[in-house]
Formats: structure tokens, sequence, C-alpha cells
């Protein structure tokens, strides 16, 4: 039905997309004059079938908040800081966007670097290169970067995914490290918990939850193993040194098929090639000898392990080279590191082996696939560290070493948007490794660019924690230039990053802040301009992200006329785009964004509205006759995947995945070469092709002083961002003691003399916070766990407590505390306790 | 006919999606909530057990809200829904103590003309709160508007994730709810009390 | 089950729950109830027109008063009548009425007429079940296992014969109404049995009452150990029985005006915090019992 239709009846019921996370669930609205009174799950939808969380219930909330921005504001106090009235006046859109355009015109003018950006809209993630278009390369947040720069390039190198899921419908033994999935958070959430709750209750899934906190996945799970933060991998390493040295259990069909575990290895590390040909070689046990990785071979006949001599190089094949890396990675050893005992990580090695049914076929839609219904899934827990992308690789290589993934019951990779698994034929017969889903890679400069120092960090995911230290200390590196200008968009960078006062410090220099949102936040107090956008309710956008069951674009409507004078924030860009004078390379960056086709391509002078870009968007990915009109009459384009869709991309194109990351290791090499020749020193010893356990792992070698780790954490009702700050969110999680204050476990706390309500001094090496707190058997005892719920401080007067506990005071934010090989932030700290009060 | 509903123990993850959807079905207000999860802990660490358990009006067969009313606005329906008569309740608060599952909301004088952000109600909530009178008892109607309006699942039932809420006719043995409580042993709260909820738990 | 389970209050935590909504004002309603109906009955053996004024003027106000106070619809009131067959509460309502009816009827009926006995006993019937309805009505409540005990009708009764004792004791000595000869030699008799024979009551309800499962058990705990302890303990017990019962064996009535002032005093304390920290300690059960904590 035509908008203009719809929102003239009574009472009506719309069909749109969630936003109260990043992704994205089918809702309907029930609309009677004009006002929403209901929410739910569209039940048409083959996604979340008809369910919804708390949240995307409460986006009512959202909607209809009195503090929602309505026309543009200029601040009239001049004085900024935490808890200065802006004493905001409202402008009309004319006044905000000329001074903005006036403002951010003469910075580019000046040096388009002065500009420092701040757009983590994951809806709209076509508008994130707003501020490339503009000529900064600057990240000043951490959205993408928080939740897995350790995540998605590991994802993207080994299938070509962004992120990545158990197979719900057919996984018997599910191991989940360090995530949400089906419980709390991560991948759209209502179609999880469904998923879940079937695999557990209706198929006898077991599930093992390894975690320093019981959530509410641990709480459900048939064992829940806690571990010490930061120590994920040193636990899965002991169940790969108990498969691969006591059980002697792997995939060797798997691995020799669809992997590059035959693919012959010096001793340096690097593949043995063929001096004739470069080409990568494999051992022929048939008739031992070297042969090029793609000669006509018996697949029994490529070694796997032993030691030869090629023209006088010894080599190893791949998979013996990873043996050998974890020889000395014994369960006993790991278990000092993660606190499980051996005799556990043995047996959930042994129980795991046993699950994944190796050897075993099934059959599905006339096709058949290898069978592995046994599964390790993790996220941003496990691998939010530094070493988090040696974390990502040894998550992967407990599943690769099963043959799991990309099979039924396996480990699957999920796309970032419609175009699923990116599956491009790369070196030696192997998928092109796919770090990069977001934006193309910051070309390496002999002094960085970007004060998030993306130039140095070739597959990872814009550090953005690094940018206040850079801003602050900019002979450190060798900036030359210094920000005056902040553009923030649907981001919140005084919150989310860590080391909070030097963001501040950030913050008070900067000359000019304008900000695009909805609701005002820490960040958007701090702004001069604010710029009013349509809340999801009432705008237009075509939205796929990160779905693990079904493929194809949900289509968010407006269900009611907005209720104030507000702007689609795509349309703000644009205009203030060609105020400012770069239109062209912003409708250049569009056509890519939102994947126009060339016929539909914008002509690089005029200014195209939110509609007219949806339209041309639907055309060139569905065709001519499926324009937004389609989109209004039929909604959404969702449909469940298919198996041949979910199940072995890179097999379907004869193309192998990595077990061994030797692309890891020659992007480190590469990297140390160029340092080297810039006379920089930089340490890339963890770009390594097998994952290890490292001891020099700062967050384990902290003064002693310092005698708990520190975490924070989210559950369903704070799942991704927008939710304290929902009146129903609130109410419900100021019920929950999870919720109510810093968990630390009832032994510890009375070795300490810590009871329920004293209020806690938190000190970390890196800063302090106070909190309440909250004594529980639900926590390992060597932590204390914070949820991000009592972190709030802007000047919304929901969700704001007594005692303000925002955990990422006590984070680090420098290269040393920053994943080498992805520029991951270290997310877990150490910290001492002090009671203060009573 | 008899509705009922089955609450599966080992499905629910606790999210409170039901507590809010709850909320938004029936416009309640700050501190009302018809139903909600509650945490359930036992054990000492590492060996600790912690369940998610949905709680609601029982809409009991022998319901002791309709016995103690002294009004005759707590009633039965003929299919088991028990509801109350918004503008019979003089608000004494008898159904509250005997209730054995603390289920009973009083709603104390000006709590309807009070949103979350105070005297201004949104529009939402100028649509939602007057459908409530201030002064008297309220509870879980198990959402009789939308049953009444043909539709087959409570607004609770109708969001829960996991499917761990399932409304249905108890008195039909071919139902869900039916079937369930049959296969899985579902269990009455507090069935000492002689109540005969419509609630039953599976564990 | 047991000591583990934690007392809980808004918290979304499966364990006991205190009841919230009974409190100062129906303490006061039950409180006003007895000790006006335990007058109005005494005042009609007497008999004293005045005592049974005031008795009557008591429940009026205070127990009538205390409840328009409370209810939440106060003038939907006369609805609470409708359920005499099942609800307590309705019977309660009934009661009142009738005590009101019948008891001022009294003043208009000569006392010699054949007409006054039988509505002085339909007044003092009526008055007595204003004064244990409350009983029956605690008990009633399946939810609050503390209350489901036959000893609350008996606990209402004697607490409002001790109520009516001493206000009529009260009144005698400040020469409001006059007395006849054996009643004074009987009153202290009375007064001092009364209070023996609640201490004994309230005793026999903490014995029973540790035996009422594990909500009555976090209830007893309350009142003994909680933060209920305090007040239980110093006024329901030791101002309202032990004192008086001291002052009335001791001193006694005879020892003037001020010490009945105190014992009546007292006594009233007393009375009314007994009834206020049981309501206050009304625990409900954990909804899933069956649930192993």
């Amino acid at each position: 039905m035509k908008q203009s239709e719809m929102v003239a009846q009574k009472d009506y019921w719309a069909k749109s997309a969630c936003k109260m996370c990043i992704h994205t669930c089918a809702i309907r609205a029930h609309v009677v004059d004009g006002v929403v009174v209901k929410i739910e799950g569209d039940p048409d939808n083959p996604g979340n079938r008809g369910k919804l969380c708390p949240k995307g219930q409460a986006g009512i909330n959202r909607l209809y908040d009195p503090h929602r921005v309505k026309t543009p504001l200029k601040r009239t106090n001049p004085e900024k800081g935490v808890g200065v009235d802006p004493k905001w006046v409202p402008i009309s859109w004319e006044e905000a966007l000329s001074t903005t355009a006036e403002k951010l015109k003469s910075v580019r003018e000046d040096d388009p670097r002065k500009l420092l950006v701040s757009i983590n809209d994951f809806h709209r993630i076509h508008i994130w290169g707003w501020g490339a278009a503009f000529g900064s390369p600057h990240y000043f947040s951490t959205v993408g970067q928080y939740c897995g720069a350790a995540y998605h390039p590991t994802n993207g190198i080994l299938d070509g995914a962004f992120a990545a899921i158990n197979d719900y419908d057919h996984c018997k033994y599910w191991i989940q490290i360090g995530a949400g999935d089906g419980f709390s958070a991560h991948l759209h959430l209502a179609s999880s918990i469904k998923r879940m709750a079937d695999a557990r209750v209706n198929r006898g899934m077991k599930l093992v939850v390894v975690e320093p906190r019981m959530s509410a996945g641990a709480a459900k799970a048939d064992e829940w193993i806690a571990t010490r933060p930061g120590t994920d991998r040193a636990f899965v390493l002991g169940m790969i040194y108990t498969m691969l040295y006591e059980l002697n259990v792997y995939d060797a069909w798997f691995i020799r098929k669809h992997t590059n575990g035959i693919h012959l290895i010096q001793k340096d590390g690097n593949l043995l090639r063929n001096p004739e040909n470069n080409k990568a070689m494999v051992w022929d046990t048939a008739t031992s000898q070297a042969r090029d990785f793609d000669a006509e071979m018996d697949i029994q006949d490529m070694a796997l392990e032993g030691s030869y001599q090629v023209n006088g190089v010894e080599c190893r094949p791949a998979f013996q080279v990873i043996k050998d890396s974890l020889a000395d990675h014994t369960p006993e050893r790991m278990s000092e590191i993660c606190s499980v005992s051996a005799a556990t990580i043995r047996r959930i090695a042994k129980e795991y082996s046993d699950a994944a049914s190796i050897g075993s076929d099934i059959t599905l839609d006339g096709k058949e696939y290898p069978y592995r219904p046994a599964a390790v899934n993790y996220y941003r827990g496990a691998i939010g560290h530094v070493d988090g992308g040696l974390d990502a690789l040894a998550m992967k290589l407990v599943n690769l070493i099963v043959g799991n993934i990309d099979v039924p019951g396996g480990h699957l990779g999920v796309g970032l948007n419609h175009q699923q698994l990116i599956i491009e034929e790369g070196q030696d017969g192997m998928m092109k490794p796919q770090p990069h889903l977001l934006h193309p890679p910051g070309a390496f400069t002999t002094k960085p660019d970007s004060f998030q120092m993306i130039e140095w960090y070739p597959i990872g995911i814009d550090p953005g924690h690094l940018c206040a230290a850079n801003i602050m200390d900019p002979e450190h590196f060798g900036y030359d230039y210094q920000p005056e200008a902040l553009i923030i968009e649907h981001s919140n960078p005084m919150w989310n990053l860590s080391q909070t006062p030097k963001v501040k410090e950030v913050f008070e220099k900067l000359k000019f802040i304008v900000a695009i949102d909805i609701v005002l936040n820490e960040s958007s107090d701090w702004a001069d301009i604010v710029l009013p956008d349509l809340s999801y309710l009432e705008s237009d956008l075509l939205i796929c992200i990160e779905s693990p069951m079904v493929t194809g674009y949900f289509y968010r409507r407006p269900v009611i006329k907005p209720l104030y004078d507000g702007r689609d924030a795509t349309d703000i860009l644009s205009d203030l785009a060609e105020r400012i004078g770069f239109l062209p390379n912003w409708n250049g960056l569009l056509n890519h964004t939102c994947f126009l086709a060339p016929e539909y391509h914008l002509e690089p002078d005029k200014v195209y509205g939110n509609l007219e870009l949806t339209d041309r968007m639907a055309k060139s990915i569905y065709g001519p006759d499926q324009g937004l009109e389609w989109f209004q009459e039929h909604g959404h384009a969702t449909r469940l995947l298919r198996p041949d869709e979910l199940y072995m991309s890179a097999a379907q194109k004869g193309l192998r995945i990595p077990i061994y990351f030797n692309f890891i290791k020659e992007v480190g090499e590469d990297l140390d070469k160029k340092m080297k020749a810039a006379g920089r020193e930089w340490d890339t010893s963890s770009y390594l092709p097998v994952p290890v356990w490292r001891d020099s792992h700062p967050l384990h070698n902290v003064d002693p002083e310092f005698d708990m780790y520190a975490f924070a954490f989210k559950e369903a009702q704070s799942n991704f961002s927008e939710s304290t700050t929902m009146p129903w969110i609130e109410e419900v999680i100021s019920c929950q003691p999870i919720h109510l204050g810093v968990m630390i476990n009832g032994k510890t706390a009375k070795a300490k003399g810590i009871k329920t309500g004293d209020v806690l001094k938190i000190e970390s090496p890196f800063g302090e916070v106070t909190g309440l707190a909250r004594v529980t058997e639900e926590v390992h005892p060597e932590c204390i766990a914070i949820s991000n719920t009592i972190s709030r401080w802007s000047r919304h007067p929901v969700g704001k407590r007594r005692i303000t506990t925002h955990f990422n005071q006590l984070l680090p934010a420098d290269v040393k505390w920053t994943d080498g090989m992805t520029g991951h932030l270290e997310t877990s700290t150490r910290v001492k306790l002090t009671v203060v009060a009573e | 006919m008899r509705y009922g509903m089955v609450i599966d123990l080992k499905r629910c993850v606790g999210c409170q999606a039901c507590t809010v959807a709850c909320k938004s079905e029936n416009g309640n207000g700050p501190g009302i909530m018809y139903t909600k999860v509650l945490d359930q802990v036992s054990g000492e660490y590492p060996n600790v057990r912690k369940q998610f358990v949905p709680v609601l009006c029982n809409h009991c067969k022998d319901a002791p809200c309709v016995r103690v009313c002294p009004t005759g606005a707590t009633y039965k329906r003929e299919d088991g829904l028990v509801l109350v008569d918004h503008n019979k309740c003089m608000g004494c608060r008898a159904c509250y103590v005997a209730c054995p599952y603390n289920n009973r909301i009083f709603l104390k004088r000006g709590k309807t003309k009070e949103g979350y952000y105070g005297k201004k109600l949104t529009p939402y909530e100028a649509v939602k709160y007057p459908e409530h009178q201030d002064g008297i008892v309220e509870k879980c109607k198990f959402c009789v508007d939308r049953i009444d309006a043909g539709l087959t699942e409570t607004s609770c039932t109708q969001t829960c994730p996991a499917d761990a809420r399932i409304f249905g006719d108890i008195d039909d043995p071919e139902s869900k709810v039916s079937r369930l409580i049959r296969s899985r042993g579902g269990r009455q709260p507090l069935c000492e009390d002689d109540t005969d909820p419509s609630v039953y738990y599976l564990d | 089950m047991g000591r583990s389970i934690p007392l809980v209050e808004k918290e979304f935590v499966s364990g006991f729950r205190q009841q919230k909504e009974w409190a100062g004002l129906i303490a006061s309603a039950f409180f006003f109830g007895k000790v006006g109906s335990g007058l109005f009955i005494m005042s009609v053996f007497l008999p004293s027109k005045l005592g049974m004024l005031v008795g009557l003027m008591i429940v009026l106000c205070g127990k009538g008063g205390a409840h328009m106070l409370y209810l939440g619809r106060p003038m939907r009131f006369w609805r609470g009548m409708a359920r005499p067959g099942s609800a307590w509460v309705s019977r309660g309502i009934w009661a009142m009425t009738f005590m009101m009816i019948s008891g001022f009827a009294l003043f208009a009926v000569p006392q010699d007429s054949a007409l006054y006995l039988p509505l002085a006993i339909f007044a003092v019937i009526s008055a007595f079940v204003v004064a244990v309805y409350d009983g029956f009505l605690l008990t009633s409540s399946p939810a609050i296992p503390i209350w489901n005990t036959a000893l609350m009708p008996v606990m209402c009764m004697f607490y409002s014969f001790l109520g009516g004792t001493t206000m009529v004791m009260f009144m005698a000595h400040f020469s409001i109404i006059q007395l006849s000869a054996e009643f004074t030699t009987l009153l202290p008799n009375l007064e001092i049995g009364l209070l023996v024979a609640n201490l004994l009551i309230v005793l026999l309800f903490l014995v029973g009452s540790i035996n009422t499962g594990s909500a009555g058990r976090a209830s007893f705990d309350l009142l003994v150990k909680g933060p209920y302890a305090v007040p239980f303990f110093s006024l329901a017990i030791g101002v309202g029985l032990v004192f008086t019962l001291l002052m009335s064996v001791f001193g006694g009535a005879h020892a003037g005006v001020g010490t009945v002032a105190l014992i009546t005093v007292a006594d009233l304390v007393g009375h009314f915090f007994i009834f206020f920290l049981l309501l206050k300690i009304g625990v409900f059960k954990p909804v899933l019992g069956f649930l192993k904590i």
C-alpha cells in the first residue's frame, strides 16, 4: 500500500523493520488514530516468525520519548562539560544546515583531516563513508571495532563471512564461548532464541557455555565452565591438544579436501613454492614427492603429517606445523592459564570430538553434505582482547579440525548483507581472504594519517579507541595537525570509547561539534548544533544486516507520519555534502555503498533524496520491477536461506579455506618490512599463522596488587545499543539483580569483607570508578562483572543510577593494549577493590 | 473450555520480552507488571543453578481472589478467565492478600494520571492510560480483549522468543497445552493450596 | 527449601514476598473495630448507654473512617456488601451495619420494652462478629501461612474483650460512666484474667507459627528476629501485655486514675501494634514451591 494511503487509515497494522539493536527483526506496528499502540514481531516473516525481544517491544518508548530532538537545536551556553546545560534553542533547518556547512567548509578548505567523524548507524552502513568523502580518514568511535575487530576480519579470512554462528537446525553439541547467541545478544536475537530453544529442548542438543559469568546462556546450558577473562584461547588450545595428541581425532578428509592443511610449509613458516611456477606444493605419499597443489592426486595421498625434504629444503604439511606448534599446549599447562581443570578440558574435547561424527553425511534438499553436528561458537567475550586475532583463530581451528566449517551441524559463516559470503578466487586454489567487508583497507603510510592508525592495522577494523591518545599526544607518532570539529551520527564516543577522561579532553578541544540523532546522549550533550533524524518508525530503509537464517532485504517503512521536524540522516548528510562542496565524492560513494547498478548511478552534482536512493538501490538489486513501490506493496523481500546457500559456499566454487593462516603471517611480515623501512618500531609478533598461547599477554601480567579481573556484560534487555533510556527497559533491569551493581563472587566477597550494597572504589591501572557491590554465585571468583546498564550519565532523565559505574573508564586505550593483528582493544582489565561506604 | 497457559522452564531464557510486551499491550504505567520473569538461583559457585521463572495470574479454577472479593468485581468467566470488573472494585485489596501467587496489583490514587515522564503523558500513554482506573486492583487478564477479538495468542505468548509460554484450552485434550502438560508432566504452582491454577509449569 | 530462600522486595527474584498493602489503616480499622465492639458489648451488659454510644462511635468513626480512608474507591464501599456468601469483608460490612442499626436503635427503644432484649442480643451478636471477623478474614486467606490459623479469630475475640474491659475501666475511673459495685470489683480481675489469656494466646500463636511451613517461618523470623522484633517485644508484648499485667497486678485499679490511664494507653498501644505487626509480617509462599532452591 502506498505510504499516503496507509497512514490515512484510522486503524491499521503497518509492517516495518526493527532498529532497537543493530540487527533487523521484521515487525508490525498497530496504529490507532495516528498513535502507535503496539509493536509486535511480524508473524509472516521467516526470520523472527512473529517473535520480538524486550527492546523491540520498547520501540514505542523511543518513538514517543519526550526528550527526542524535535527541531534543529543551537547551543547558547558556550560552556561545555558533563552535566552542563547546553541551553538549547530551536532554530530553523536553514540556519542549522548553513551554520554547520559554513563551519565544516572552512575546516575542509583548511585541512579535511581536522574533522573527526563518528558516524556509527549500523543500519545505515551506506553513510559511514561520509567522512571519507569529506576527506577525513578518522573514525572517532568504536562501534564495529568493539564488537569485533578481531572477529569480523577473521571470519572474512576464513570463509568470506562477516559473522558466524553454529547451525541451529542440526548442531547437537554446541560449545559457546563468550557469546550470547540464542539467549541474550548477537545475531538477530528474537530469531535466535527460538531456534536455540528448539535445538535444546526439541532436539536435545547439548550446550556447554564457557565464560566467567553465568549469563542467560550459561544458566540454560547443560554445563557452565567458568574461565578467567582473556584466556578462552587457552581452554580451546587445550582441547585441540587433547584431540590431536591424545584422542587422535581430526577430519583428515575435510582438511585434505577443503583446506590448506596439505600445503607444504618451510621452516620459516612460509609456503614452499614451486620455483618454476610459484605454486604452493603438496606432498604426494603415493609417489613420495612434492607436487603442485593442483596436480592430479588421490586425496588419500596428500600428506597431512610428516617432515620432508624437497630440493634440500625441509618442510612439513601445514597440518603437521599446526600440530607441532601446539605440542606444548597440554591441558595441564592450559589449565593453569584459564583456571579450568585439565580433566574438564579433556572431557569436553572428548565429548566434542565424539559428537562431531566425523565421516558422516546428511542429505538436504536432495544433496549430500558432510554432517558435523558439533561446533564452537564464540563472540566478543572470547576475542575482545589483546591477541584477540589469535583467540579468534583458535576458535576457528577447533572447528576446522573436526571439519565442521560451513557444513550442516557445524560452524557457519554469516554475511554482512544480502551478498552473503564473499567467495572469490585467491592464490593457490584458496578462497581470497576478505578481512575488509566494511570498507577498503587503509593503505600503509610511514606516518599514520588517521588518529585511529588504521594504516598500521592492515587487517584490522578501525581502532577508534586510539584516537584520543593520539590527539592529545600528537608528537608520539608524528601527527602534524589537530582536530577542530566533530560530526556525530547515531553514536556516542564519549560513552563508548575507553579512557573517558582523555576523550573528554578531546571534546574540550574541539571548536565545533554537530550531532545528528533522535535523542541526546553523553556526546551530543556537547554539540553546538543538533540535527534531528527521523526515528526508525518514521523513515524508509532497505536493510539486511548479519542475518544468519534469512536472506534478502527487510523494508523498514514509516509506520506513521514523522512526529516532529526531523529529516532522514541520509538526506541531512547529502544536503551537507552539497553545501560543503563534495557532493560528487558523496554520490560516488553512495553508488558503491548502496550497490547501485550502473544504470542507476547517481549524477555527481545532483542531491538525491533518501526515497529516490532507496528506489534505485531496490531496482539495482532486484531489477527494474522491484523498486520502492514494490516494497511498499509487498513488504520485506526476505526468505529463508536454502541449504545450498548456507553450506559449503567455498567448496561449491572449488576453493579451499585456510586452516593454516599464512595470509596473516604474510600481512604481518609485509607490515614489519614497511615499518622497518620507515624506521618505526612496531610489534608484529601476533601475526601468526597458527594460534598459540602467548604468556606475554599484558592482561595477565599486571601488578598483582590489581588482584581481580573486571569485565562488562550485556543481556537481552541491553543487547547492543539504545537500551537504558527507555523506561520499560529501565524498569525491568532495575529489578534484575545482575543489573543492580557490580557482581562479585560470594567467597571472594567474604574474604574481602564485602557485602551487597557496599560502595566500592574500583581501581584499575588506567582509571577509577565507584560501584555498588552485589554478592552473587554467578561469577568467577577472580572477577567482577559490570552490567553496561549502570553506566549512563547523559542529561536524559531515564536510566541513571544513584551510583554510575561506567566500565569503560577502567580500560586502557593505547597501542600496547591493542591487538596487533586486528586492532581490537582489550575489553577486560584488572582491578583492586576498596570498600568506601557500607 | 478453559483457557490456560503452559510455561516451559527449559525454554525460558529470562529475556523479559513477555514483561515488556505485556506492559505495551495493556498500557501499564510505572511499576505495574502483570507478568514478569523471576530469577531462581541456588547452589554455590561453581555448582550454580539458575532458573528463569515467569509468573502471572494463574486464573485458578477455585480462585481465592474470587471467593474473598466482597463486591463481585473479581469474577470467573465460563472460559476460565478470572477478571476484574474495574467499575465494581472498591479497592479493599482482600484479593491481594488472598492470592497465593502475589500477582495482584493495586493502583494507587493518581497512578493512571502519571506516566514515565510525569504528568504530561506521551501520545501512547494518553491513549492507553485511560483504559485503567486508579484506586482499584488489576492483574493479568489473559489478554481478554485479544481473545474476545478472536486471536489465539496473548501478547506474552505471541512475543515469547523462546516459545516458552504457550496459551490454549487446557480442557481440550488435543490442544498443544494439554499435550505438553501430559507429555512433560506439567505442574501447577502451589498446588497444595487447592486453587487449581490454569497455569502449568514444565521443568 | 529452607533458610536460603531470600525475602524479596521489588527484585525479580523467586523468594518470599511480604504483603505490602494491608498495613497502618487496616490495622487501625481492626483496632477500632475490636476496641469499639468490645466496649459496646461490655456496656450493654453493664449497662451503660454512654459506653454503648462511645463503643458505637469508635466502630463507626474509627473503624469506618479507617476503612474509608483505606479504600481505593471509597464511594463504592456499598458494593462491598455484595458477597456475604463467600467474602468475610462483606460479612464484616453487614455485621457493622447491623451493629450500627441495632446499636443505635437501643437508644430509641425503652429498656423495658419487649423489643429491647432481642434487639440487644442482636446488637451484641453483630458487635461480636465485628470484633472477630477480621480473624476469619485473615484465616481464610490461603496465601499467607502465618495468618492461616484458627487462633486468629480467638485472638481477635480476646483482644476485643480486653480492649472493651480496659476502656470500661478507664471510663469508670474517670467517672465518665458509673459502675455497680460488683462490676467495680469484677473488672480489675477480669482485666488481669484477659491479659493472662491474651499472653497465652500470643504465645500459642508464636509456637504454632513455627510450623506453618517455610513462608510462615519467614514471617515468624521477621517478627521475633527481624526488623519487627523490637516493636513486637517492646510494644506489643512488653507494653501491651506484660507491663499492663504487672501494673494491674501490683498497682491495680486501686492505684489511682493515673495508673489506670497508663494501663489503658499501654493496652491500646499493645493492641494496635500486635495486629499491625501481624499484618506487616504477612509473607507469601514462593510461587514455585516444588522447585528445589
